[in-house]
């Protein structure tokens, strides 16, 4: 049995952040986050606004794109790492807001930046096994509320944006006569982790490997409670994992990398999409990007590209599409997809 | 020491960062010599250049901070080669 993609949703809040705003506060320049990031501007959610608003409202543009309802998800995959609450999930938030929304099984899924790539392997499992016909995932973060806003964290903090990302999936290929283009069959998906680097791009308050409690007040003046990054060794592994991943994926699908049409990857930051890009052998103009507009969304990062790819009308009948993801612990890999027309 | 292309790579690297190769014990990164793009690319043409292959293990920042530090990891590294062959 195939699964496919066949519905797209976004959602950004409203308010834009530019450089010349951002720069101040971290001690740099506008230019110099341009320079070293590639992010002209980015979103931040206002106060009174959650990851789960965000989400419900890139879900419900998905449903919409997909001509489904909510009455009609069998099962809610949801990724972030700016949760509404530290527990519950941010899944059965978004389950509740949904109106006309099952009972379903909805999960939190923590996987970071890798977020599209982990869930849907899972929704496809569900889908093949026969456990679900409709499947939502969606990556959603609000992470500017979790900024470290000082020159210390310039070099982290001037990257990220919030935004959610939504697709539904489902075991129909045909779709219809309301929903708008073409679906995407999901062909295989490659994921792998290798936790010797679990270090290198952490956020380690709240933990329990942080002594007798998950957060004091020590935690909180040593700034445990905001993301570290060692950025030199992430671009080295992600690069390298990355492209070995697409490599891979193409290869055991008997196709070449000059057959895939549009490359769909996490929106790191301009350096790596560059290199990456390099590395492979292909052009730039192949490779989607919003990174200039939306900053790293993370967990969101990768779904709101593949939207994108698909409003820009880039997903054209019988189309290979790859997204390649690579995030904390570090975890990484590849999907190909096909864009079907029968 | 290191071949001709690498030190090419790095005097290039300089120029393009408008500023002066460190000597040999001061850091590249923060001299500006190396940043995360250009380093990506110093290591894939260390690999080619020097004939080695670097496990993702090894693929660690520190080790290419330095032009000391450089040449006793490319050392390091073709002994290992050297001796699985």
């Amino acid at each position: 049995m195939c699964c496919y993609i066949t519905g797209y949703g976004a959602a950004l809040p409203d308010r834009v952040v530019t450089n010349a705003e951002l720069a101040p506060l971290l001690g740099v320049t506008p230019d110099w986050i341009e320079a070293h990031s590639g992010i002209g501007e980015r979103r931040w959610v206002e106060a009174h606004r959650a990851t789960s608003d965000l989400a419900v409202a890139a879900v419900r543009d998905a449903l919409n794109d997909a001509d489904r309802s909510a009455e009609q998800i069998d099962y809610l995959i949801g990724c972030t790492l700016s949760p509404d609450y530290q527990v519950p999930g941010v899944a059965p938030i978004v389950q509740r807001k949904l109106d006309g929304c099952r009972n379903i099984p909805a999960i939190d899924l923590r996987a970071g930046c890798s977020a599209i790539l982990y869930s849907l392997q899972l929704a496809r499992s569900l889908i093949e096994s026969e456990s679900a016909h409709t499947v939502v995932c969606f990556g959603a973060e609000a992470q500017s509320k979790g900024l470290d806003l000082q020159p210390r964290s310039a070099e982290l903090s001037m990257l990220f944006g919030d935004g959610a990302g939504a697709v539904v999936v489902s075991n129909e290929s045909k779709l219809n006569d309301k929903a708008r283009g073409y679906p995407l069959r999901i062909d295989d998906i490659l994921i792998e982790t290798d936790g010797r680097f679990a270090e290198d791009l952490i956020v380690r308050a709240p933990g329990t490997a942080n002594g007798a409690r998950w957060l004091d007040e020590e935690h909180l003046a040593a700034g445990l409670h905001y993301g570290s990054m060692e950025g030199r060794s992430v671009i080295l592994q992600a690069v390298r994992k990355i492209a070995d991943a697409a490599v891979c994926i193409t290869e055991r699908n008997g196709i070449s990398l000059d057959e895939i049409d549009v490359v769909i990857p996490h929106q790191a930051n301009a350096n790596l999409l560059r290199s990456l890009a390099k590395k492979l052998s292909i052009s730039e103009e192949r490779v989607v990007s919003n990174l200039e507009r939306f900053g790293n969304t993370s967990s969101a990062s990768a779904f709101l590209a593949l939207w994108q790819a698909r409003r820009e009308h880039r997903l054209h009948a019988g189309s290979y599409a790859l997204i390649l993801a690579f995030a904390a612990g570090f975890t990484w890999g590849s999907a190909l997809c096909r864009v079907c027309n029968d | 020491m290191l071949t001709e292309g690498v030190m090419t790579f790095l005097n290039q690297a300089a120029a393009e960062a408008r500023t002066d190769l460190p000597d040999r014990d001061s850091s590249l990164f923060l001299s500006g010599v190396l940043d995360s793009f250009t380093l990506v690319d110093f290591v894939t043409l260390l690999e080619s250049e020097c004939n080695i292959k670097i496990d993702d293990a090894d693929l660690r920042p520190e080790n290419f901070d330095t032009i000391a530090r450089v040449e006793a990891f490319v050392t390091r590294m073709r002994g290992i080669e050297c001796a699985a062959t």
